[in-house]
């Protein structure tokens, strides 16, 4: 199967969420870091120095490895920078099927593609970072030669 | 569907159906009316209603079954089982033919009383739409599998026509078996050790414990030198484990008595209970797992404990927590070892099973890796207690890790083994407790392969097949420490022939 990458604009997603969540972290920080002089700043430039740092140069990283296959059986999903795995999900196992956006995906058309089966584990299997028609596409494809019992 | 909308079920519940509505309603309004009658004894201003409160709420609660039962109307609609509930707020549920899979029932001791049972009404799909019927008589209960299954299949002969095979009586024999096996009766008295010292009647009373150290029976234990003293408290032990065991015992003869598994067309049925008599169906074509469980005193007594994963048994949300939901389902609480290969089959009845498959080991290095990861671990558990409790002596027992690591990486290795056959996967993994998984190929759900840094380091990958029905902590497979590219051609062979 061939694996292909997903839209890049998922890379700008990414980073807007890590820079907020960062910020959310440094004020946390700020609000409970120790009222000792001169040293309190410390801790949350600290975490919003290396959050920010993280949350720009992690998610081209991610991008690289997240890669996606379709083929006449179904769909894989790899993923996952040091932990890596790969899930293969054949198409008569999907019971149903999302696409969903978030304000920020929608702002790059990005969506993502949501698969439920049957499963105890893998219940639902996200692929995000689909350029939005394209999630629609796949979706669409994925479901209409799919006709199985789901068990 | 016009036809399906206009349709009206007549038919009623059993007319002492209330009886069960309310002492279901009862028992959940349990506890807060005893905290009601606790806390409302303690005041003395009782409020307006005082004491009839509780018979008001009884009497609400009465109207509420009357009125459940009096509206409650069930029929065979053309195309499925149709279910009306209320009467002001009405619902009406269908539940086609052909999507019912089991029609369980449930009798307790006042439904064998009253010749009654519970139903409840398994779909495919898990849960939703599911209906739990309370209660209808046996007749009732008869006619319904016998409708629905005649229409489910309209080609075949109605079910209750074929004969049914034992495949399976557990005599009281067994059952002693299982109860000493199974150590049920330590979980109950763990549980109710819990409840007493939640409840604070378990705290020791320091007069209570010091009156009796000075009794004389204290001085004459202390007399009795110090085998003596051993030899009791050996005793001591070895009596409250038989005492456990033999609540095990009596659980196992309670819960599994005359256990009955039963082979009818292409389904089996398990019967079983003293006092609450439970009739389960499994047909074979929702089994989506098999699994065998061997341990220690498994092996001792050469009988072995079979279980199987339902479809639809994992999905949660429906309308009510169904006990049935959390209950493991038994093809077998205790068979003798060699008999379960022929039980196996007649739940997988797709499956060849009489070659041995071809057990395949696992990496080559896993052996090694397991006994490093294990040592790392155990040491790092163990090194602290056992430095504040033993000082120097915590040496030996943190270097004892070492072989004891090394003993169950090797054994670990030599027993988990794992095989792919024409049709089904297995495998085999455990050495104290064994255990053996079977997976049908067309019952896979989903695969995916893990690799941690460690994992890709020695090259290896995890591979976890996952099945439907089996709840998340054991459907499925997952078997580590796999060679990466052995794991992806598992993977790839399972994908191709996963739903075929």
């Amino acid at each position: 199967m061939e694996l292909s990458h997903v839209d890049p604009g998922i890379i700008g997603v990414w980073r807007w969420r890590g820079v907020v969540s960062a910020l959310v972290f440094t004020v946390l920080a700020a609000a409970f870091s120790l009222p000792i002089p001169l040293l309190w700043p410390f801790p949350p430039l600290l975490i919003a120095s290396f959050g920010l740092a993280f949350a720009w140069l992690w998610p081209p990283i991610a991008y690289r490895y997240l890669r996606y296959g379709v083929d006449e059986t179904g769909i894989a999903i790899e993923s996952g920078v040091l932990w890596r795995s790969r899930v293969a999900l054949p198409r008569v196992r999907i019971q149903h099927t999302d696409v969903s956006q978030g304000p920020l995906e929608r702002r790059h058309g990005i969506g993502t593609l949501k698969l439920y089966t049957a499963g105890s584990r893998h219940v639902r299997i996200e692929l995000p970072g689909l350029n939005h028609d394209e999630a629609l596409a796949l979706r669409d494809a994925l479901l209409a030669e799919g006709r199985g019992s789901g068990v | 569907m016009a036809s399906e909308t206009d349709f009206q079920p007549t038919r009623r519940l059993h007319g002492l159906s209330w009886l069960f509505g309310l002492s279901i309603a009862i028992k959940q309004m349990v506890l807060p009316l005893i905290a009601l009658v606790f806390f409302g004894t303690r005041d003395n201003d009782r409020g307006p209603f005082g004491p009839y409160l509780i018979p008001i709420i009884f009497v609400a609660l009465l109207i509420r079954a009357l009125w459940q039962q009096w509206t409650y109307r069930y029929g065979f609609g053309p195309h499925g089982l149709v279910i009306r509930e209320g009467l002001i707020f009405r619902n009406v549920r269908q539940i086609e033919y052909a999507r019912i899979e089991n029609i369980d029932t449930e009798r307790g001791v006042l439904h064998r009383m009253l010749g009654v049972a519970e139903v409840r009404v398994q779909t495919s799909t898990g849960g939703k739409p599911e209906a739990l019927i309370s209660v209808l008589n046996l007749e009732a209960v008869q006619e319904m599998r016998a409708k629905v299954f005649a229409e489910s299949k309209p080609g075949e002969p109605v079910v209750a026509a074929a004969p049914e095979t034992t495949l399976l009586h557990l005599p009281t024999g067994e059952l002693i078996r299982y109860g000493l096996i199974d150590n049920r009766g330590m979980i109950v008295v763990a549980a109710g050790m819990g409840l007493l010292h939640e409840s604070g009647l378990l705290t020791l009373d320091k007069q209570w414990l010091q009156s009796v150290l000075q009794s004389s029976s204290a001085a004459g234990l202390a007399a009795l030198g110090l085998m003596m003293q051993i030899a009791l408290g050996v005793l001591l032990v070895v009596s409250a484990i038989i005492a456990v065991r033999m609540l095990s015992v009596v659980l196992a003869l309670v819960t599994f008595h005359d256990f009955k598994l039963t082979r009818q067309n292409d389904d089996l049925r398990v019967h079983f209970g003293l006092f609450t008599r439970i009739a389960l169906t499994l047909r074979t074509r929702r089994i989506q797992a098999v699994h065998q469980t061997e341990s220690l005193l498994h092996r001792w007594f050469e009988r072995v404990t079979l279980n199987v994963d339902l479809a639809g048994d994992s999905a949660g949300g429906g309308e009510q927590p169904d006990a049935n939901k959390s209950r493991a389902r038994w093809l077998a609480p205790v068979c003798v070892a060699s008999t379960a290969p022929a039980l196996i089959a007649a739940a997988l009845p797709a499956i060849e099973l009489n070659d041995e498959p071809e057990w395949q080991p696992l990496a080559p290095r896993a052996r090694g890796r397991i006994f490093r990861r294990s040592a790392v671990v155990a040491m790092l558990i163990l090194t602290g207690p056992a430095i504040w409790y033993l000082r120097e002596g915590a040496i030996v027992i943190v270097l004892s890790c070492i072989p004891l690591a090394w003993m169950h990486a090797h054994l670990y290795t030599k027993h988990t083994r794992w095989a792919l056959a024409k049709d089904a996967v297995m495998f085999r993994s455990g050495w104290l407790t064994r255990r053996l998984t079977i997976v049908p190929r067309d019952r896979v759900q989903a695969l995916s392969i893990d690799a941690s840094p460690f994992d890709r380091r020695s090259r290896m990958a995890n591979i976890y097949v996952d099945t439907a029905g089996g709840g998340a902590t054991r459907a499925g497979i997952r078997i580590r420490y796999l060679a990466a590219d052995v794991a992806d051609e598992l993977a790839v062979a399972l994908y191709r022939t996963a739903g075929v």
